[in-house]
């Protein structure tokens, strides 16, 4: 699926920012069409003696106001600076203080200065009056974070979860974005599901068979399974599921996730009519899948939200509306309760859910929060128990303050620097690609630019248990050793720093921290061969349109993979695939593919895999350079889940100790 | 009367018409459309959607279709939110927006028109140096510093209220988004109130009122008060459509779902009849403040008079 859609709520720089002031400032000389007006509202009266005298000070006055202004603001920062040092410092021994407050009207000094600093620059917004700051309130943000946790369960098994963004539909059939994959398999469950490490499990299927070639699958299916109504979820729901899934009239925008069954693509083109769809019922408790090719990935794939089984009478009586609370019926641990557009999800537990018994969250809560600096202060706040990123920049600070509340692990995605094979200087040129490749110093990029949160990539497939990823030689070279294999690469593809490589680097604009980190990987190019890179940032869609006219030369290339397979990652070099933007082109790298696809040996299919990986890494058709990393704060309290490449945390599996923050 | 406002209600249809023709042409000269994404759709099934949203029509067929659909109050389906329609996306952000405005501009009103007319008073001592040095704190301080500053002293550190969300009409919820979002316009209020009361009290009528042996507070409510609310009027006008519809930083920082931030996002993923939904709105609004406060204008002051 895809990587880094629209610039996340980090850039608040990419945000309008409120154009009252100007704007009133403008307005202020305001015309106004007056028929009679007496002189006394227009003219100017004659200044009394006071008014001389305020106008002389007038400059002064605004001077004075303008340097508390400056003042204040300086010293806010200063405050703030402060206030971090002393958390950091008061951290070791945990303080306890409880949130002694003044009240108003108390005698009560301001010792700390940074409190007062605070406190002027908030009543200088004329606020109303409010307890002063003492100086435990300095300590707050440490002393909230001394969470005690018992082994007992939380009497209340509720969680406030954040959503980075809200979910485009609730519809399993429409669905494609990462969010709302999240919340749908709170939702519903597929024929297969995901453990709490992230592997896949039996979920309303209870066991499978395939047949000799492996492009029949034969799926039996679990008696307890129920529809939040109470009906059984038979394999006709899923039939139907699929179905509309590929129906032209549904419109789906991932019915190509369908491809390896039977005939999806000729019912998506509306060359075939939709019961043509190679999946069958065989009574009500087996499915039948017809494939093009063994697809050993099935039952991973099957965890994904766009092969949810569908309940056909909530569909049919009420057309787009059926996603709304009311009316969603669903197969899975929670049922839809509330939602508020870019506000909130509630979900409830679904008590007709076979595996009820084990579930024991009772309310999820999802919030939207799109800034990840809004979510990390919901969570210091204790609004938020478990966020699905932080900040970059706040990570050494969150790290000292939360220790083991910050969770890092690696993610099934790859970021990467893509070339245009097909045009100059690039095509035919895999000695200039490697040389381009090589000279990046990801261990610093990773280390230093990134705040050791992603892990340094050397080849396209992140790390997966089973597989054992190609990986080129020069990665393992010592720095120096490195450089000058890059330099010699690249004097060889006929460049030298009397004729340097030029060319354009295009990324899409996305705030400060990304900025930094394209700045220093043009400068390791600078450095380390001499090639001349210059950066060029397009806005999300206009650069997704670049890119899907094969404009840019060399640029930002992000991918998640849908299924822990390597297959997801294989597919995007394949010639013709629609996902290949930069046109490579390799016979042997596609036969190699062909091969895994077609064979039933599930280690001659990672061996394979392995070739064809060994294959991009000599003609660099790409540059990886970091994979991704689940990013999440995680309260103490909160169990049941475990760090998996495909980052998802189930609520279902989630329970919430009984805790109590002094 | 009457006729003045009716003639201005409408002036206000071609203002609009201008608006939605230039947003719904840059909209669609802008590169990129609402169905591009990373992983490229397959042709055909880009196909279907594109039909199914009207899309694959030539532009002036879909102009005059939108046309048509929002005489009828009818913004269309969101491409960005599938199954939702602009209607709806409005209808649930909108009061969110007005809710918090509203809250914030009452609260300006209230804080700063006491300190205004204090200041104007005691002008020349420090009860007008004080506030009036704040206030301009108060104008310059932009709100993307004070709303974090709030949430970390007052959710982060205190504990008092929460730090953003939004679980309906709470209280609770509104207090911080509403005092960030008023704090400039406190400012602004305190000082259009100190110069135009300043101004008023210098005017011959009020020397006449005090020499009368008017008692100072008649003076000052009766006689100061409503000529020199006029500067504050014309304010408040563009002020409270600007409030209602500049909260998007506010909703961004305490994750509001009001339409500010439904809009930033809509004209990032090209959501064209979302974007221009909450254009048309947004214009509308204006267009009624302004009105509104002509008209204010016209009873407050007996002397003007609209033809």
């Amino acid at each position: 699926m895809e990587k880094d859609g629209p610039p996340d709520g980090a850039g608040l720089n990419t945000r309008s920012f409120p154009r009252a002031a100007y704007h009133i400032s403008q307005r202020l000389p305001k015309p106004i069409q007056l028929v009679t007006l007496t002189p006394s509202v227009t003219q100017t009266l004659p200044p009394s003696k006071r008014e001389e005298g305020l106008r002389l000070r007038k400059p002064t006055l605004h001077f004075i106001s303008m340097a508390i202004g400056m003042a204040i603001k300086i010293a806010g920062r200063i405050a703030i600076r402060m206030k971090l040092l002393k958390v950091q410092q008061s951290r070791v021994p945990a303080i306890s203080a409880g949130r002694a407050r003044c009240r108003v009207g108390t005698n009560c000094r301001w010792r700390s200065s940074s409190g007062a600093v605070l406190l002027i620059t908030l009543s200088s917004l004329l606020l109303f009056p409010f307890g002063c700051a003492n100086p435990e309130n300095v300590t707050h943000v440490a002393a909230a974070q001394t969470i005690q946790v018992s082994s007992g369960l939380a009497p209340d098994q509720v969680i406030n979860r954040q959503l980075e963004t809200d979910p485009r539909t609730l519809d399993p059939s429409l669905s494609q974005d990462v969010v709302g994959f999240i919340v749908l398999q709170d939702l519903f469950e597929g024929l297969t599901t995901v453990s709490p490490d992230g592997s896949t499990i039996p979920g309303v299927a209870t066991s499978w068979e395939t047949s000799a070639d492996g492009k029949t699958w034969t799926f039996h299916l679990r008696k307890d399974a129920r529809w939040s109504n109470g009906e059984p979820v038979s394999a006709d729901d899923f039939v139907y599921a699929w179905r509309r899934e590929v129906d032209p009239a549904t419109a789906s925008e991932y019915s190509q996730a369908l491809a390896p069954i039977e005939n999806a693509m000729e019912i998506a083109d509306g060359k075939m009519p939709v019961d043509k769809l190679g999946v069958e019922s065989m009574g009500s408790q087996t499915l039948v899948v017809h494939l093009h090719a063994p697809t050993a990935y099935l039952p991973a794939l099957l965890t994904n939200a766009y092969l949810f089984p569908l309940y056909a009478p909530a569909v049919k009586q009420w057309g787009d509306a059926w996603t709304q609370p009311a009316h969603m019926v669903s197969n899975g641990p929670f049922v839809l309760s509330d939602r508020v557009l870019n506000g909130h999800i509630t979900l409830l537990k679904n008590s007709h859910f076979w595996d009820a018994a084990h579930v024991r969250l009772t309310r999820v809560n999802y919030q939207v929060v799109e800034d990840n600096t809004a979510a990390m202060n919901q969570y210091l706040a204790g609004d938020l128990d478990l966020t699905d990123r932080f900040p970059g920049s706040d990570k050494d600070r969150l790290v000292q303050m939360l220790g083991s509340q910050l969770v890092l692990f690696p993610n099934f995605a790859t970021a990467m620097f893509s070339f245009n094979v097909a045009k100059q200087p690039f095509i035919n040129n895999p000695k200039l690609r490697v040389a381009l490749s090589a000279a990046l110093d990801r261990d610093i990029l990773s280390k230093y630019v990134l705040r050791g949160i992603e892990p340094p990539a050397y080849n396209v497939m992140p790390p997966l248990t089973g597989y054992d990823p190609a990986i080129p030689d020069w990665a393992k070279m010592t720095p120096d050793a490195r450089h000058a294999y890059a330099r010699s690469l690249y004097q060889q593809a006929g460049y030298s720093d009397s004729n340097p490589l030029e060319t354009v680097l295009t990324v899409m604009t996305q705030g400060p921290e990304q900025r930094r980190f394209m700045e220093a990987v043009v400068a390791m190019w600078q450095v380390n061969l001499g090639a001349k890179v210059q950066l060029y940032f397009e806005e999300w869609k206009v650069f997704l349109q670049a890119k899907q006219q094969k404009q840019p030369l060399l640029y930002w290339d992000a991918w998640s993979g849908d299924y822990p397979d390597p297959f997801t990652f294989m597919q995007l070099f394949e010639t013709g695939n629609g996902m290949n933007s930069g046109s490579y082109h390799n016979a042997q790298y596609d036969a190699l593919i062909e091969e895994a696809s077609n064979t039933n040996d599930a280690a001659r299919r990672l061996q394979l895999f392995r070739q064809a990986e060994g294959i991009l890494n000599e003609d660099a058709p790409t540059i990886p350079v970091y994979f991704y990393a689940g990013t999440h704060l995680i309260k103490p309290y909160v169990k049941g889940w475990q760090p998996n490449v495909m980052d998802q945390i189930l609520s279902r599996y989630i329970y919430i100790l009984a805790h109590q923050e002094s | 009367m009457i006729r003045y406002t009716l003639s201005r209600l409408a002036g206000a249809i071609p203002t609009l018409l201008i608006i939605i023709t230039l947003s719904f042409l840059l909209l669609h000269a802008a590169p990129g459309g609402p169905f591009d994404a990373q992983k490229q759709i397959p042709p055909a099934i880009k196909a279907n959607i594109e039909r199914m949203y009207h899309l694959d029509e030539p532009l002036y067929k879909q102009y005059a279709r939108y046309l048509w659909n929002i005489s009828s109050g009818d913004f269309g389906p969101s491409y960005q939110y599938r199954e939702t329609s602009v209607n709806e996306i409005i209808r649930e952000g909108f009061p969110i927006d007005a809710l918090i405005g509203g809250a914030a501009l009452l609260g300006a009103l209230l804080i700063g028109l006491p300190i205004g007319i204090i200041a104007a008073l005691r002008r020349n001592t420090y009860w007008d140096y004080l506030p009036m040095g704040l206030a301009m704190i108060g104008i310059s301080i932009p709100v993307f510093v004070v709303a974090p500053i709030l949430i970390l002293v007052f959710a982060v550190n205190l504990h008092w209220l929460p730090a953003g969300g939004w679980v309906g009409i709470s209280p609770s919820h509104i207090i911080l988004p509403a005092l960030a979002l008023a704090a400039p316009y406190v400012a602004y209020v305190a000082r259009l109130m100190r110069g135009s009361m300043v101004e008023v009290l210098n005017s011959p009528y009020i020397l006449m009122a005090r020499a009368k042996g008017v008692p100072e507070p008649l003076v000052i409510l009766r006689h100061a008060m409503k000529p020199a609310l006029m500067p504050l009027v014309s304010f408040l006008g563009p002020a409270t459509a600007g409030i209602i519809t500049g909260s998007i930083v506010i909703e961004t920082i305490f994750g509001l779902p009001g339409i500010g931030r439904a809009f930033v996002d809509g004209a990032l993923n090209r959501d064209y009849t979302l974007v221009l939904g909450v254009t048309i709105l947004y214009g509308a609004l204006i267009v009624f403040f302004n009105l509104l406060a002509d008209i204010s204008y016209s009873l407050l002051d007996p002397r003007v008079r609209y033809e």
